[in-house]
């Protein structure tokens, strides 16, 4: 044969691959909604998972909201001298952290704590055959393990990220009246300047659609994991990439379809 | 009404580990399937329960064809079969009594009080009593396989499946845990089936032997049957002699 | 333990909840616990004004419009306000709408009809119940349509300057004459509406006053440079026509020299026919150059051009600077 054949075949095994993995990924939505169902299988576990997908966050999630806050009001400051008004540093603040960065920010890192624990959860479970052993105990390992935490990740990461939205915007107004020469009435002018309701409501929609994200694909990954600890290391490691891409497709998707 | 599997073909990403696989297990005995690592005893296993669906076949348990029931229907059957991992694969943030009474909290008319009884009255058989509230990560191997076999037996199950139970175990725990698989068979009267490739231990436990081989049956017999048997493919793995079942390729 | 674990989860789930509840309605502007009371309006129509625009009383906020709805057959437009209840109100109260600032988003503003008596305030049927207070009101004309065509017709002034610069022709002239007719006609109308307006106490004056004082400034200041201009031009126009007109006789003085010579006819001939070609050219271009130079330099609709341009200009600036949201339209990503 003349031509080598390799990079055709490479494209047709990567492509009926990805077609796989998101027949596998659509048929565990599919039984995690069947699994809803299963209430007595879940429920008891729905707290643990609140509060370890949740309040567990809270710390990262507003250390993070600080200093995105701090830095926003710095750079805007920086970026609006002369032309623009000084109290543009509230409108920025506000508008940034509550629309965008407070969101994605907070879902890009919980996806590394959220994400990469569960992953690595459900794929030592999956590697030591603990999951097939709920599976011989008459446990659906769908209802037990999966919709759980994907429950507590869409309940608790609107939560999670108001908090941080809040934190984010008071450390930009503290950084405006301590570092800025700014009065509170002109920062909280430009806050509420263009503050539409729909704002918060964005936010909220976003993250919950980000919680979902995290804690789907954790349970995916986590689930397909094969091959001893090194699987378990490359199943966390996809979890963080892939959800962390879906969250960023995720937000302009998002931009586009409701702004 | 027993296990029977039926023609069984089982592949996976083009490497077929059972080729046409049957093998009826009687009731109230023990059978022991011995094979070379990687040989698709495990995967056999499965099946019986439904962790595993076959390409081509057919498993029957009790009457019913596991490998076509739906979702349901399958963990109806499940709580007829206790299943013992190779590496107990016990859940390790659960304590041991947790791990033993989690199928019972699935069955009916159990209270708390009488799993935290059924418990102690499993944990009890295996010779770890005391060890309720104790951590998986706190047992031994040895212990830790006691303790799986409690909790497939917590449930009273009609069948029991060991996968490996006496690999990686020094002899005298080995012998610990042979004369649980016997004790099961004679004080409780399940049906067995272990999954080994350690002969000792399969030629102590079981009323019958069967040889995977190849992806099928090599050959079923009782123990003595196998010790006698001429093919050289059974001598070389009974004997460890690789060299007989090499003259044979 | 689960007690803890409930415990926690709760007061996350609570907390969020607060703060994107109370942080909402903060942003918004809610007054939390004051007492408020509501007040009635009827109006013919209502303007640029929409719900959630400030209510001032004396200059001071007292509330915001919470609804406004059109009313069955002829009875105009009602506007729902919600007003701070400490407040009393004159008597013979009325509502006058009217722009924020000289351009800006609108305001309703309480006074006392007795201060506006030539102010047509909407009459109140008798048969309006009497809780709540309903009062007559008046929306001033629109400003903003004034700036939105303020700001095309500067656009347009900009593209012919540009033109200027290149080409000054007929065309030129005619759209010229048409953008100054055109803004005289809209200076006189503002003038006219912020007369009208200045009969308002409070910010609108004040604007009013600040962008006068702005205008007359760049007017000035826009005459001095025009001036600059003038000579400029002139001087640039003339100075090529000279430089012409010298090469011109330079080549017929060449011509005769060589004729004198008698050395080679038909190149000698050929030079002649050039330079006459040339001498043509410039008569050409002196005449319509002159015409054109003089249109300019006499025309004082050019003085009045270069002044709106600046006046409207300064007006947008100071609009600008008051209701940046009408101009930037933020978004972040």
């Amino acid at each position: 044969m003349l031509l080598s054949l390799a990079p055709v075949q490479a494209v047709g095994r990567g492509a009926l691959r990805s077609v796989a993995a998101v027949g596998r990924a659509g048929y565990m939505g599919m039984e995690a909604a069947r699994a809803l169902r299963k209430v007595g299988f879940w429920a008891p576990h729905l707290l643990g998972q609140m509060r370890r997908i949740g309040v567990e966050s809270v710390p990262i999630a507003l250390f993070i909201a600080t200093f995105t806050g701090i830095v926003l009001a710095l750079q805007a400051s920086y970026t609006f001298t002369g032309a623009v008004p000084l109290y543009f540093v509230g409108t920025l603040v506000g508008k940034t952290m509550i629309m965008e960065l407070g969101p994605v920010l907070t879902g890009l890192a919980l996806s590394g704590r959220v994400g990469a624990n569960i992953a690595a959860e459900l794929g030592t479970m999956r590697v030591t055959e603990q999951i097939d052993a709920l599976e011989t105990l008459a446990y659906d390992p769908v209802a037990y393990l999966v919709v759980p935490r994907i429950l507590a990740g869409a309940v608790m990461f609107p939560m999670v990220i108001i908090l941080a939205n809040a934190v984010g915007v008071l450390a930009g107004w503290g950084t405006a009246l301590s570092l800025l020469d700014m009065s509170s009435p002109e920062f909280l002018r430009g806050l509420r300047l263009y503050f539409d309701p729909w704002d918060v409501q964005f936010s909220i929609i976003k993250s919950v659609t980000f919680g979902i994200t995290v804690t789907a694909v954790g349970c995916f990954f986590g689930f397909h994991t094969r091959g001893g600890a090194y699987g378990v290391g490359k199943a966390t490691t996809r979890t963080v990439v892939v959800s962390s891409m879906i969250i960023l497709v995720l937000d302009a998707f998002w931009a586009a379809v409701l702004l | 009404m027993s296990i029977e599997l039926v023609d069984l073909h089982k592949g996976f990403g083009g490497d077929d580990i059972l080729r046409g696989f049957s093998l009826t297990i009687p009731e109230g005995q023990t059978t022991s399937v011995i094979g070379g690592s990687g040989s698709g005893k495990s995967v056999m296993l499965k099946h019986i329960v439904g962790l595993l669906r076959p390409d081509v076949g057919d498993v029957w348990v009790d009457g019913e064809n596991v490998a076509r029931l739906d979702q349901e229907s399958v963990y109806r059957v499940r709580r007829k079969v206790g299943y013992v991992f190779q590496f107990a694969a016990l859940f390790d943030s659960m304590t041991i009594a947790e791990n033993v009474g989690l199928g019972l909290k699935r069955m009916e008319g159990y209270t708390s009080a009488k799993i935290a009884d059924r418990v102690r009255e499993c944990l009890d058989r295996v010779n770890l009593s005391g060890f309720e509230s104790r951590l998986p990560a706190e047992l031994s191997g040895g212990q830790r396989k006691r303790a799986g076999l409690a909790r497939a037996i917590a449930t009273e199950p009609k069948y029991i499946l060991y996968d490996e139970p006496t690999t990686g175990l020094d002899p005298v725990t080995t012998a610990v845990i042979d004369e649980l698989i016997m004790r099961m068979a004679d004080e409780l009267g399940v049906t067995g089936v272990v999954v080994t490739h350690d002969m000792n231990s399969a030629f102590r436990v079981s009323d019958r032997v069967a040889m995977l081989y190849d992806g099928r049956v090599r050959f079923e017999g009782t123990p003595d049957e196998i010790r006698a048997s001429e093919d050289p493919i059974v001598r070389g793995f009974i004997e460890g002699r690789p060299e007989l079942m090499e003259s044979v390729l | 333990m689960n007690q803890g674990k409930e415990i926690l989860v709760g007061l996350v789930i609570i907390a969020a909840v607060l703060v994107a509840v109370v942080g909402t309605l903060w942003l918004q502007g809610t007054n939390f616990g004051r007492p408020s009371t509501t007040v009635e309006a009827l109006l013919e129509s209502v303007g640029q004004l929409s719900e959630g625009n400030p209510v001032t009383f004396r200059g001071v906020r007292i509330g915001h419009v919470s609804a406004i709805e059109v009313e069955a057959g002829d009875g105009g437009v009602r506007v729902t306000l919600l007003l701070d209840g400490e407040v009393s109100l004159p008597a013979d109260a009325g509502l006058v709408l009217g722009p924020e600032s000289l351009f800006g988003d609108w305001q309703a503003e309480v006074v006392s009809r007795a201060r506006f008596p030539r102010f047509p305030f909407y009459e109140v049927p008798p048969n309006e119940p009497t809780t709540p207070r309903v009062v007559g009101g008046y929306a001033l004309p629109e400003l903003s349509r004034l700036t939105a065509s303020a700001e095309q017709i500067s656009l347009n002034l900009a593209e012919l300057t540009a033109r200027l610069e290149l080409a000054f022709n007929q065309e030129t002239t005619d759209n010229l004459s048409r953008a100054i007719a055109n803004i005289e006609a809209i200076t006189q109308e503002v003038r006219t509406l912020v007369q009208q307006q200045s009969e308002l106490a409070g910010a609108i004056t004040a604007n009013a006053d600040t962008a006068l004082a702005e205008v007359e400034g760049a007017a000035q200041a826009a005459r001095r440079s025009f001036e600059r201009m003038e000579d400029f031009m002139g001087d640039a126009q003339m100075d090529s026509i000279l430089t012409n007109i010298r090469i011109a006789s330079a080549g017929l003085r060449t011509v005769t020299e060589e004729l004198a010579a008698e050395d080679g006819l038909g190149a000698t001939l050929d030079r002649a026919d050039s330079a006459f070609v040339r001498i043509d050219r410039i008569a050409a271009r002196l005449e319509n150059g002159e015409g054109s130079i003089r249109r300019l330099l006499t025309d004082s609709a050019f003085a009045v051009r270069a002044e709106s341009v600046l006046e409207q200009l300064s007006l947008l600036l100071l609009d600008v600077r008051e209701n940046p949201r009408r101009y930037v339209r933020l978004s972040i990503f």
